[in-house]
């Protein structure tokens, strides 16, 4: 029936032609596509007829309306039809269209089409909903993070005060345990919020100069002294003509180095590991540095390669060796986020190579070396240092009284929300204040606001503030320095870093007045 | 005679107007979609609490695109309610709803609009409190083709209010 019309389908339909009485029965028809009976009420035929019940007003001109793709069946037949009513004063025409084929055809047509878009909307729908879930999923590492360091910290600054104590040597060996456990547990938060924050997008990478040759240097102190333990050789390749300061993310790139060395050690048993450090190029104030580490290990099997750098990757079944599976995984993200390349070869039994190539900046000019960290000493006074520690978790009160007092130079008052710590400073002269960024009444900020701006003595007004908490990410310390605090101190805490910090505030306060 | 009155289901396509024609015709419901072409016709007798009986005919009219000016004219013609029906998980499908009243108002005076947010099974308070009252969406009922809720509900309350 179909002609091909330039490149158009054309149809010839069907057609049955019915007139009907004023009153809607069945005059004529000559029953080429229903079979509906004359003298029988069209309403009968298909609900679609009812709709002349309307056209009951007649005119002498006649009036003809059109319905296109109209889906007429009756008990043996469905047809799609077009179909036009010609309401003429005695009588109505109907003529019937039968374009089954032809719209059946577009169906499928606007059948394809409309479910492309819905499945767009799924797609987007589903997008969302999973970077909700992935939102939900790294807010809760988050506050994990924050609820399982602080009993953390407390173990192992109890574990330092203990180490401290006369112990038998049994008693030694638990708490080395314990240390070692904890300090491995810590490091699994790190490597989980690193992951999360690399996922999320929320980890910045930032440039600044350093001294690689000392990072480098580092490695070196450390990874001998793994070696030696473990009766292994360790070597460091250094190509001469890199640069002692380079311009980078530091922070990152030992991180990087630290987990691919790590793995290496983790997995070899015998013979030597190898870190080799190259140029790749050199171009106006752009660096391209090859890494590669080397092991004699037990190497992966080739169809275990593909998936190494993948999360939970760990194909060692030996559950001595310790990992997370997440340090690989965090290492080729840390790497793609610094726009560098890495790749793993490995020969099982024989070992493991990790290529890894980092573009870096260097100084065209002439560089400064680093400043280095400055000591601080308390100031000579006759009676001890007081600082009051506000934070409402007896455990940590405890440790951090047990730092401060077992150093010999401080006493100790505690307070267990910021209005008490108000009453406190207002009551007598301290030194320092220690703040939990997290307590009840005021929080630390607000608390810190108020003696900031609250006190004409300047005693008060100017006392040495340092905020500490569990949340580590990157803006907390600025948060703290914008707050009016004069530094952060993030849990947990090893005690040389909290006298440090301590002893740093109140010798900076002693020099300026 | 039975009254008869004709009823038209507008709406973007997709939203579940065959879905809501079937669940009330014939009590059927189906998880695949298929896309209606044109216009579908059924009736459906409802006994009236008067004692008299309704012979609702309901089209079911191919979804638009855009706006509801899209839908062929002829098809609209002697109709005694519209139903315009809306997907509640899609913004699209109801983003136009005020301005398609505002049409169908213009320019179908005295014919009643109903508006059914459609799809109420995928959705919940919080979600239609955020898509629809803050959007300041109007609607007289939300409408689970798939669980027939509210759905036979609606055409007897309809049918109440077009004979009335």
């Amino acid at each position: 029936m179909e002609k091909h019309q330039n490149n158009q389908l054309s149809f010839n339909p069907q057609v049955q032609v019915i007139h009907l009485s004023i009153d809607n029965m069945i005059l004529k028809t000559d029953k080429n596509l229903f079979s509906w009976q004359e003298n029988t009420s069209i309403f009968d035929a298909h609900p679609f007829f009812e709709l002349l019940i309307g056209f009951t007003e007649r005119t002498d001109d006649d009036e003809v309306i059109n319905f296109p793709c109209i889906h007429l069946e009756d008990t043996s037949n469905a047809r799609i039809c077009d179909i036009t009513f010609t309401l003429k004063k005695e009588e109505t025409v109907v003529v019937i269209f039968d374009y089954t084929k032809k719209y059946k055809e577009l169906n499928q047509i606007a059948q394809k089409k409309n479910e492309s878009i819905l499945l767009a909307k799924e797609l987007e729908l589903r997008n969302k909903y999973l970077l909700e879930k992935e939102e939900f999923k790294n807010s809760f590492i988050t506050n994990l993070n924050h609820e399982i360091r602080t009993p953390l910290t407390s173990i192992l600054g109890f574990i330092e005060v203990l180490e401290k104590t006369k112990l038998t040597f049994e008693q030694e060996e638990l708490a080395r345990i314990i240390k070692r456990e904890s300090h491995h547990l810590n490091a699994i938060i790190d490597d989980m919020i690193d992951l999360s924050k690399i996922e999320s997008g929320k980890l910045k990478i930032v440039e600044e100069r350093f001294s690689f040759h000392k990072l480098i240097e580092g490695f070196n102190e450390s990874y001998t002294q793994v070696a030696k333990d473990k009766q292994l050789t360790f070597k460091i390749n250094l190509e001469s003509t890199i640069q002692e300061y380079i311009i980078g993310d530091r922070t990152r790139v030992y991180q990087i180095l630290n987990n691919i060395l790590t793995n290496a050690f983790k997995f070899t048993e015998e013979g030597e590991i190898t870190l080799s450090i190259s140029k790749n190029y050199q171009r106006t104030n752009k660096l391209s540095l090859n890494f590669k580490v080397e092991d004699t290990g037990i190497g992966i099997l080739e169809e275990n390669l593909p998936y190494v750098f993948e999360r939970f990757a760990r194909f060692n079944r030996d559950k001595q060796i310790p990992g997370t599976g997440l340090g690989l995984a965090i290492t080729k993200n840390l790497v793609e986020l610094l726009h560098g390349e890495i790749k793993v070869t490995s020969i099982p039994e024989n070992g493991t190579v990790f290529n890894i190539k980092l573009p870096f900046k260097f100084d065209v000019v002439k560089a400064t070396p680093e400043r280095k960290k400055k000591k601080y000493k308390l100031p000579e006074r006759k009676n001890k240092f007081r600082i009051l520690v506000v934070e409402d978790e007896e455990v940590t009160q405890y440790l951090i009284m047990k730092i401060l007092i077992s150093h010999g130079n401080f006493f100790v008052d505690v307070a267990i929300n910021g209005e008490e710590a108000i009453k406190c400073i207002e009551r007598r002269k301290y030194d320092l204040i220690l703040m939990d960024l997290k307590i009840s009444k005021m929080d630390g900020f607000q608390t810190t606001h108020v003696i900031r701006n609250s006190y004409g003595d300047k005693f008060i007004s100017e006392l040495p503030i340092i905020g500490f908490s569990g949340k580590t990410n990157d803006n907390i310390r600025d948060k703290c320095i914008r707050s009016g605090m004069d530094d952060f101190i993030a849990k947990p805490f090893e005690q040389e870093e909290l006298i440090y910090k301590i002893t740093k505030q109140i010798s900076k306060k002693e020099a300026t007045h | 005679m039975k009254l008869s009155k004709k009823v038209v289901l507008l709406g973007h396509f997709g939203v579940g107007k065959t879905s809501l024609f079937r669940r009330f015709m014939d009590n059927e419901f189906s998880e695949e979609y298929k896309v209606t072409l044109g216009v579908q016709i059924k009736k459906k007798v409802i006994s009236l609490p008067s004692g008299k009986e309704l012979s609702m005919v309901v089209w079911d009219i191919e979804g638009h695109s855009d706006s509801v000016k899209d839908t062929r004219k002829s098809y609209l013609l002697g109709s005694h309610a519209f139903i315009y029906v809306f997907d509640l998980t899609r913004e699209e499908t109801y983003i136009t709803l005020n301005k398609d009243i505002e049409y169908l108002n213009e320019n179908y005076i005295k014919t009643p609009i109903k508006v059914i947010g459609n799809k109420l099974d995928l959705v919940n308070e919080k979600e239609i409190k955020s898509h629809l009252t803050e959007q300041n969406i109007p609607y007289d009922c939300l409408t689970s083709a798939k669980t027939n809720k509210n759905v036979q509900d609606f055409f007897s309350d309809l049918a109440k209010e077009i004979t009335s």
